[in-house]
């Protein structure tokens, strides 16, 4: 197996929040526990969970938009974290991002030729004449008119307006695109002109993606491997034909169930099976031992007293004491 | 059986700075007592303008309601007063939306806002309806139902608080709810936990639901019969499992056929064929000719479908559809 293009290794994110008292001591959120990943040059890597699992923390410390508090990252070779700034600077040509929110992630008093062009301005990519042209090109790629670089964000919809984000991603040739719930903004006959669009530039320029997602259905069309989170820490990872065909860990189990399916019908009395109750715990309290233990319809004593680790069973790795079979 | 809530040929006008546009249609549904109705489709299809008709809230200005009948439980409430529409809200008919944490009050404690809503509907003491509101907190499935009706909003998480419009919609055994994206804003292992309590709610009190979605999931799911909404009309509408089945229109083929389908051939390590796609987007409504609206995004457009709108008809058909090329493959 050829190298991977971007890995993390127990990758951590604390955040200070408040403090007890004016004298006490800040109290630390632990948003990421310790996470490992490898993707692989011209995959996607898929991280799935609810709200607060820490995905899109994860996704932004790994490309140093966020600061870790612990943890190494390697891209192509070299250990990003340990970069000078001026250094950094240099890979974020190949560190693109796209935005969940099409309306919050465009600057709504530029044109959008010239939000497509600004980044190739700020890292001084090709000849300054040329840009224009290579701007054009991009709104072909993507599927917008040329004609339309003089126009302002507001003069677009909700699609469009990401196929101009996706313009800007690509605009520096970047080698990893971080996509953070690029869809879910969208209508569904939008969603699939975005993520038909997304696995066409993928095959065309050999990208990476690290695809952040809450949608299954989703993840299950784009993603080549998966990592499932739950409370800042990865407690499934698996290639995609294995995770959906024999989810091990209850958690996996649970999401796959509750998904919306065309096949759940109603009139055939369709009532689900085992769903979890309540939300997820507090990040700021966490239990003492595996913090999916409160919702899992399989807990046991053990569970509740000691944290499973992440174990290879094979196929996939799953941080269960009782894995399903 | 007679509907509980039945709109009549119903068209709703706005004034906007293009003019005035055609929000809703010739749009006419029925409403049977304790069945579940879907009403799909995109982003400005009408949808919600189409719950707020049911519930009187079509704001004027710079709405109108100028054609149709709606009529709930026998009565004509088309132009009721003002104070009878008051009377239904909240007792006889019931409402949900999508953002729980903008439809409550963050200055009152949720027990507060459910007694509110309980003694403007029924002639009770405050003691009784705080009694009630901690009865209908534990139907709602809310752990501590008695401590938690002391907290305000912002401590809840946002399934509980759609638990708590969910309680409070039931405070008064309304005959019919109307759902706007009850869970568009919730996670989904919350969104199947707020599923599985609209359905036990319907078996427990009987109570018609108006289900608004963009998600043929949730229709599969929650739905008997389905309408389908495009661009201010009703384009197709059935049974459920008619339309999910054996959709006759080209759009509801579309939405159907662009989820990624979870499941669906998971197994193989091939990658999964492109999407189904619609291309294009809705189009704005004060741009809308006299054809079929969706004519510019359909593969099957001819002339006849530019020049002349197709009328929702089940001749020839197992169910209702308004398109030319009704079940031609595309």
């Amino acid at each position: 197996m050829n190298q991977p293009l971007l890995s993390a290794r127990d990758l951590e994110v604390s955040f200070e929040i408040g403090r007890k008292g004016l004298f006490g001591q800040p109290r630390l959120l632990r948003a990421v526990r310790g996470v490992d990943f490898d993707l692989m040059p011209g995959r996607t890597l898929g991280l799935v969970g609810e709200s607060g699992s820490g995905k899109t923390t994860t996704a932004m410390a790994a490309i140093r938009l966020t600061p870790p508090t612990g943890g190494s990252v390697t891209f192509d070779g070299d250990d990003l974290l340990t970069l000078t700034p001026e250094a950094m600077r240099a890979h974020r040509r190949h560190l693109q991002v796209i935005f969940q929110d099409p309306y919050s992630s465009l600057n709504p008093r530029e044109r959008v030729g010239a939000i497509v062009r600004e980044p190739l301005d700020l890292m001084d990519v090709g000849d300054p004449a040329g840009r224009d042209a290579r701007v054009r090109e991009l709104f072909s790629l993507v599927g917008l008119r040329p004609d339309q670089m003089a126009l302002f964000p507001h003069q677009f919809s909700g699609g469009q307006r990401q196929r101009i984000s996706i313009a800007r991603a690509l605009a520096t040739n970047p080698r990893l695109i971080v996509c953070d719930e690029p869809v879910s903004a969208l209508d569904v006959a939008i969603q699939a002109q975005i993520l038909n669009l997304l696995r066409r530039l993928q095959d065309e320029f050999g990208l990476s993606y690290l695809f952040i997602s809450h949608d299954l259905g989703v993840v299950q069309f784009i993603c080549d491997d998966i990592a499932v989170m739950y409370l800042g820490e990865i407690v499934e990872y698996a290639d995609r034909p294995t995770l959906f065909s024999k989810p091990r860990h209850p958690y996996t189990a649970v999401l796959l169930e509750a998904a919306p399916s065309l096949a759940r019908r109603k009139s055939a009395g369709y009532r689900r099976a085992g769903m979890v109750k309540g939300d997820l715990p507090s990040p700021m309290n966490l239990p003492k031992g595996c913090a999916f233990a409160s919702r899992c319809p399989n807990a046991q004593a053990r569970c509740r007293e000691e944290a499973p680790a992440l174990r290879d069973l094979g196929e996939s790795r799953v941080a269960c004491h009782f894995p399903l079979g | 059986m007679n509907p509980l809530m039945s709109l009549q040929d119903l068209r709703v006008e706005f004034d906007t700075r293009h003019g005035r546009v055609t929000a809703l249609s010739g749009v006419s549904l029925d409403v049977m007592p304790g069945e579940t109705l879907g009403i799909v489709g995109e982003s400005g299809c009408g949808k919600s303008i189409t719950a707020l008709a049911m519930m009187g809230l079509i704001p004027n200005p710079p709405g109108h309601l100028t054609e149709g009948t709606i009529t709930f439980d026998g009565e004509d409430i088309t132009r009721a007063p003002a104070r009878r529409m008051r009377q239904l809200r909240g007792g006889e008919i019931a409402m949900i939306f999508q953002e729980p944490m903008t439809s409550l009050n963050p200055v009152f404690t949720v027990g507060d806002q459910i007694a509110e809503s309980i003694l403007l509907h029924q002639d009770i003491s405050r003691a009784e309806a705080d009694k009630q509101v901690v009865e209908l907190l534990e139907t709602v499935g809310i752990p501590e139902p008695a401590a938690r009706a002391r907290t305000y909003p912002h401590q809840l998480s946002g399934g509980m608080r759609q638990r708590v419009m969910i309680a409070m919609a039931i405070s008064c055994r309304p005959k019919l709810l109307i759902a706007d994206e009850p869970t568009t804003a919730l996670d989904v292992t919350v969104q199947a936990q707020i599923f599985d309590l609209m359905r036990d709610i319907q078996q427990k009190f009987g109570v018609a639901i108006v289900l608004i979605t963009h998600d043929m999931g949730a229709i599969a799911e929650m739905t008997d019969r389905v309408a389908v909404m495009y661009a201010g009309r009703v384009i197709e509408q059935g049974l459920s499992d008619q339309i999910l089945d054996d959709p006759l229109h080209p759009y509801t083929r579309g939405l159907i056929g662009c989820i990624p389908v979870l499941g669906r051939a998971a197994a193989s390590a091939d990658r999964l064929p492109p999407l189904a796609e619609i291309p294009g987007v809705v189009p704005p409504l004060h741009l809308l000719g006299k054809g079929c609206a969706f004519a510019d995004r359909c593969a099957l457009a001819d002339d006849r479908c530019r020049a002349d709108r197709p009328l929702l008809s089940a001749a020839g058909h197992g169910h209702p559809v308004a398109c030319h090329h009704a079940g031609v493959p595309a």
